[in-house]
């Protein structure tokens, strides 16, 4: 027998299925759902923002990683998701050019410029629509473009405008269309259901746990109810949900103990209910995320697991 | 009923189809054995005989003075060719004695004695003398293990027939083929530390091993077989006390701690030979398989067998091996070439074909914390590994190095391919190396 050479590795000598480039393609595919339910109610609004917004997220990426001369990395998928969620979380009457801006400043500032996926202490969806709307606010003519106006018969006004507004309650939405299907508010938020499918199925692949959303979920229904607001709506109106589930929920800027996520997932619930009722409506959930994602090193550092059969020292 | 298991862990494809209803096989001897003087952890034993003496299987070939060490024999008849360092299967330069086989001169034991009048010293001593051994490749001398400090009183000992490596069946045959002599063994061991209970904990894709000890223990109230979850690592030694006794063990503790003693399957399979017929550790049963082997098997091998061998004697290699593996693939030692030998704690020979080893290029972590829920010691190891990358040795145990025990559940799951067992190692290294100074 020849005295050959083999390849020399430190042990598992076998490995799972799951690749980075696995798991996001099954983001991809948990937002189908989403995805279909906003085309399904704003057509071809949605559908230019959708593909506006991936298309760039790609080409973003690309070209970061070219002028950085780094490995492409487009096979990872985490551009595509990127570009998904950002158009997800716009409202649909945002115009394609305006999304295209979001997305580049997600990609290539949030992801990129920060050393690439992993090392983002943002998520670059979320931190891209913060920045469309601080521009926004920054330059008058695009605010009432980007803000919540309506186009008529595609969309009503976002739900999350009665929450402070008494005087409309009376129009506002249902729970149950809430739930199924309702055209207002960002793509990402015309179907809680939409949303809870895709979940299901990342809970199903083992990508997700419960542990963030239903944390930051069962806060803002606690504190609402506290705070004499009807709990229900609050968690069904606006990005709680696709915020618990595909932004909070997101691996690397989410703390990574499970006390740690519950603790994340509190602060940010917290977060949202504060905003919301105090300040404003709009973005209460990306403003939540984004200042939960900062304290993300924070809490990694301050709850490590407590290892297998240690016990508590007395003190 | 809810089967006992622990909590984390990984169920990968266990791929036992192979080799697990093949009857153990005798293969034959080799032209020379390589015997390392350092098979298990402790002090290495020094060589008592010289280039050119006669021996005879089962002669005392090393030994050492340490308490913490276990002798080693002559595995064959013949003489003694060399005493000179060779890379052992981790790659490391250890003294070895090579001897040139003389098969004319098969190794002989005296017929089975009845064990039934033998004390917990004398067990212990025979543990010693025959240079037992953890065989589940552990490699722990035993007679220490039967060894419990007065303080710490050892009311159950577990023996371990997980074998929740994947491909690995050597242990399932020995359930089947040796059953009441695993017993046997398991009741001395039980003598030895003066344990009432003994369990032996089996897998259920292995029930025809539980069904057949089972059978043979008829109505011993003192022993149970207790069937287990198929999942990786089920076998490890604190994962096994907790899935069946319920307690655990603390981080950098003893089984000893929480009363119980676990011994794998050969192991006490290898006691009870010890005890009847005076037959050291020169032999065991090991896994040859995987899809790079023609003829997958479970063989008797001599200690010191080449691998080389034992692998012609499997028909050789099917295809291009990528990986050939001492051991099995979630913690076994990749070989370089086929010059490593058998040894006392070696558990299998698998050959991955080339295909089988393209994992993909490393890549940054992304947080995902698979491998923080699959740990089954409750370890951060995607920290141990950013510490250790920034050479913060300090902060990587924080997270757990030094409590690792090396599964590899970790690397299993990353989807960023990252080698968690590696940077461990080097941590743990490191650290040992600050200890020093």
């Amino acid at each position: 027998m020849a005295n050959q050479d083999f390849i020399v590795t430190a042990p598992p000598h076998i490995k799972g299925k799951d690749m980075v480039s696995t798991g996001m393609r099954d983001v991809a595919v948990a937002l189908v759902p989403l995805v279909a339910v906003s085309l399904g109610f704003f057509r071809l609004y949605a559908l230019v923002n959708l593909v506006a917004c991936v298309a760039t997220a790609i080409t973003c990426e690309y070209v970061m990683r070219k002028l950085m001369r780094k490995e492409p990395t487009i096979g990872d998928f985490s551009a595509v998701v990127t570009g998904l969620l950002l158009a997800l979380i716009l409202p649909p009457t945002v115009p394609f050019w305006w999304a295209m801006i979001g997305t580049i400043i997600a990609v290539a500032i949030v992801k990129e410029l920060m050393g690439g996926l992993g090392v983002n202490l943002f998520n670059p969806a979320l931190f891209g629509f913060v920045s469309l709307i601080i521009l926004s606010q920054l330059f008058g003519p695009i605010k009432e473009t980007i803000s919540l106006g309506s186009i008529n018969g595609v969309t009503s006004a976002t739900p999350l405008t009665f929450i402070k507004g008494g005087a409309l309650n009376g129009l506002r939405p249902g729970y149950w269309s809430l739930f199924l299907g309702h055209a207002g508010g960002a793509l990402g938020e015309a179907s809680v259901l939409a949303v809870l499918v895709g979940a299901a199925y990342l809970m199903y692949k083992g990508h997700i746990t419960w542990h963030i959303p239903t944390s930051i979920i069962g806060t803002v229904f606690v504190l609402s109810a506290i705070l004499g607001e009807n709990p229900l709506y609050m968690i069904l109106a606006g990005g709680v949900m696709i915020g618990s589930f595909f932004m909070a929920t997101d691996w690397v800027t989410s703390p990574d103990s499970r006390l740690a996520q519950v603790i994340y997932g509190v602060i940010i619930g917290v977060l949202i209910v504060v905003i919301r009722l105090y300040a404003a409506p709009t973005g209460a959930v990306a403003y939540s995320i984004l200042i939960g994602n900062a304290l993300t090193p924070l809490l990694n550092r301050l709850f490590v697991r407590k290892k297998f059969g240690e016990v508590k020292a007395v003190a | 009923m809810e089967l006992k298991t622990f909590r984390g862990g990984i169920h990968p494809p266990y791929q036992k189809e192979a080799t697990a209803h093949r009857a153990t096989e005798d293969i034959s001897l080799p032209s020379e054995v390589v015997i390392p003087m350092q098979q298990h952890v402790g002090a290495p034993n020094n060589p008592v005989v010289n280039v050119g003496d006669r021996v005879e299987a089962g002669q005392k070939i090393g030994s050492s003075e340490a308490f913490i060490s276990a002798p080693v024999h002559a595995s064959v008849s013949g003489t003694v060719r060399a005493v000179e360092g060779r890379p052992n299967f981790t790659g490391a330069m250890v003294q070895s004695v090579v001897i040139e086989v003389d098969p004319s001169q098969p190794a002989k034991w005296g017929d089975k004695k009845d064990v039934g009048n033998l004390g917990a010293e004398q067990l212990r001593e025979i543990a010693k003398e025959s240079g037992l051994v953890g065989l589940g490749g552990a490699a722990f001398p035993t007679f220490v293990k039967l060894s419990p400090p007065a303080d710490k009183p050892i009311d159950t000992v577990i023996i371990n027939g997980c074998e929740c490596e994947p491909f690995l069946t050597c242990d399932h045959r020995l359930m089947l083929e040796r059953a009441e002599d695993l017993i046997s063994g398991l009741k001395l061991m039980m003598l030895a530390v003066g344990a009432g209970r003994g369990i032996i904990g089996v897998e259920t894709n292995k029930m025809d091993a539980a069904d057949v000890l089972t059978a043979k223990l008829g109505g011993d109230s003192s022993i149970g077989v207790v069937p287990l979850e198929v999942k990786y690592p089920e076998g490890a030694e604190k994962m096994l006390i907790d899935a069946v006794t319920g307690r655990r063990v603390p981080p950098g503790k003893l089984p000893s701690e929480v009363g119980v003693l676990v011994q794998n399957v050969q192991t006490a399979v290898a006691l009870y030979d010890a005890a009847s017929t005076g037959k050291p550790v020169i032999e065991r049963v090991i896994t040859v398989t995987g899809l790079g082997i023609k003829e997958p098997k479970n063989v008797l091998v001599k200690v010191g067998t080449p691998i080389g061998h034992v692998i012609d004697q499997c028909s050789g290699f099917a295809g291009t091996p990528g990986k050939v593996i001492m051991g099995g693939p979630m913690t076994g030692w990749a070989q370089k070439d086929l010059s490593a030998a058998v040894v006392k704690g070696t558990s299998g020979i698998l050959v991955l074909t080339e295909d089988e080893v393209e994992y993909g290029a490393e890549r940054q972590c992304v947080g995902c914390d698979k491998c923080i829920n699959v740990c089954p010691v409750f370890l951060m190891p995607n920290f141990i590994v950013k510490h250790t990358k920034r050479g913060q040795y300090d902060k990587a145990n924080v997270y757990g190095a030094q409590d690792c025990f090396e599964c590899g559940c970790c690397a299993y799951v990353c989807p960023s391919r990252i080698s968690h067992v590696a940077y461990v190692r080097k941590a743990k290294a490191e650290i040992a190396a600050a200890e020093k100074k």
